[in-house]
């Protein structure tokens, strides 16, 4: 192993587990929270099973809205939020807060968009027969768009870690932050090259996987 | 068993049904035939409020469709089966998991699910392909499929929109024999829609025709039976060449 990467081995692992820590947070709200807001939008949209324009018309103006702030300034703009929730304004549990919140916005478009390729034909049958709201989402709805909500949630992991690259000017921490601090502020240029190395292979390992298991779970 | 009472509805502004009435008696397979755009298909998903009407009064089974609340009327839905042009399957569930969705909604115990499921899939001659999935299936086994589910629940009526349309006349004479046979031994009121004279005159009992969103005229026919077509090569040959000379290019 190069020299400096031996030399900054704890330094390196800390700032692994620390986007690990952001990353797999944002994963657990996108899936907690935007997979049902996603869903909302989808069915309160017009001519769904629960068309409601004032739902939709809200919860589409946040959605945007949130997704509208250049990630840096959303982060700033939600200090005191955060340090209301959290108790405090810097470190790792706080960089959570902001990539949550992007987190959602960002997976919920994508669940909609994969919910929108459900044929109109399956929700007929669905109601056809008599089925729930529930029933229509989980034994139709996420049924027929798995595929797409898998590699919807790979196509947003994947900017989770881009986004959280910048959690540094919180104290977040990170692979990204590391490679700022030590590699470009402190001119040690390979140490730099060595985290792009580390992210570039985790993206296309998540990249693969998420691919590969839509594929395998598509039966269309 | 099915009554409209002068039911009409619009889609912005547009009438599609005209304050129309018929009613459909038990055990019958009536026909609705029509041009295009002509309200056979809207009258048809009237028959399980898949469009709720604008005015007048949908009666199934006894009980008026329009007044029931939401859980009845989802209750109600699950003695209505209804198949389709396009058959509607669930792609990413196998061909066991489609036939048993009607049963998971109407809370059917696990064990007594699997005797149904195989037993409608008997039915229409596909116990062989459960595990199948409806991509690896043709457009006649996935509506023998389709059929199979919308039976799984022991329905009264059978709403069938355009369900021989995608299909190619060998695969349509099949499909009709499996409803005729619905209708013939398990006892369902079957409502075709159709714009292929050929299917209506084939096997439906009364006919009512559309035309412009209302009810033009209702006639009872001799259904004729399902013309058997032949896979033959030389049976395309001798239909083709039945009315002229034979010419060979």
């Amino acid at each position: 192993m190069p020299e400096i990467l031996v030399q900054y081995q704890a330094e390196i692992w800390t700032a692994i587990i620390e986007t690990f820590v952001m990353v797999g947070v944002s994963i657990v709200a996108a899936v907690l929270i935007g997979l049902p807001v996603g869903t909302l939008l989808f069915l309160c949209r017009k001519g769904k099973i629960l068309e409601n324009p004032f739902v939709f018309s809200v919860l589409n103006l946040l959605v945007n809205t949130i997704r509208s702030f250049p990630f840096l300034l959303l982060v700033v703009f939600l200090i005191p939020f955060t340090r209301l929730i959290i108790g405090t304004a810097i470190g790792t549990a706080v960089a959570t807060v902001p990539l949550s919140i992007i987190a959602i916005a960002h997976y919920s478009r994508l669940v909609e968009q994969s919910l929108l390729d459900v044929p109109k034909g399956v929700m007929e049958a669905a109601i056809s027969m008599g089925a729930s709201v529930k029933d229509i989402i989980f034994k139709f709805l996420f049924v027929e768009a798995r595929s797409g909500l898998v590699l919807g949630l790979t196509t947003s992991i994947i900017s989770f870690i881009s986004y959280s690259t910048i959690m540094g000017v919180v104290g977040g921490g990170g692979i990204g932050d590391f490679a700022i601090r030590y590699g470009y502020q402190q001119f040690k240029t390979d140490l730099m090259i060595y985290m792009i190395v580390i992210m570039v292979i985790l993206v296309q390992l998540i990249q693969f996987t998420g691919t590969t298991v839509s594929r395998i779970i598509d039966k269309r | 068993m099915i009554h409209l009472h002068k039911v009409s509805k619009s889609f912005s502004h547009f009438q599609v049904i005209k304050s129309a009435s018929l009613t459909i008696d038990k055990g019958e397979i009536y026909g609705i035939i029509g041009a295009s755009g002509a309200g056979k298909s809207t009258l048809l998903r009237l028959m399980n409020l898949l469009e709720t009407p604008d005015e007048g009064q949908v009666e199934v089974n006894g009980q008026d469709l329009t007044k029931l609340n939401s859980k009845k009327l989802r209750q109600a839905r699950q003695s209505i089966g209804m198949i389709f042009q396009h058959f509607n399957l669930v792609a990413n569930k196998t061909v066991y998991d489609n036939v048993a969705i009607p049963l998971e909604l109407a809370k059917v115990p696990r064990q007594e699910r699997r005797n149904r499921v195989v037993e409608c899939l008997q039915f229409v001659g596909l116990e062989s392909l459960l595990d199948k999935f409806p991509a690896e299936l043709s457009g006649g086994q996935k509506q023998r499929v389709a059929i199979a589910r919308a039976l799984a629940n022991h329905p009264q009526v059978l709403l069938c929109d355009e369900p021989t349309s995608s299909l190619d006349p060998n695969t349509t004479a099949e499909i009709l024999g499996v409803l005729e046979n619905v209708n013939k031994s398990l006892g369902v009121t079957i409502v075709i829609v159709s714009h292929e004279m050929e299917v209506i005159k084939s096997i439906c009992n009364r006919v009512t025709v559309m035309a412009n969103g209302e009810i033009y005229d209702t006639v009872s026919i001799e259904p004729e039976g399902i013309k058997q077509l032949s896979k033959r090569p030389n049976w395309f040959i001798e239909q083709l060449i039945k009315d002229g000379e034979k010419s060979h290019a």
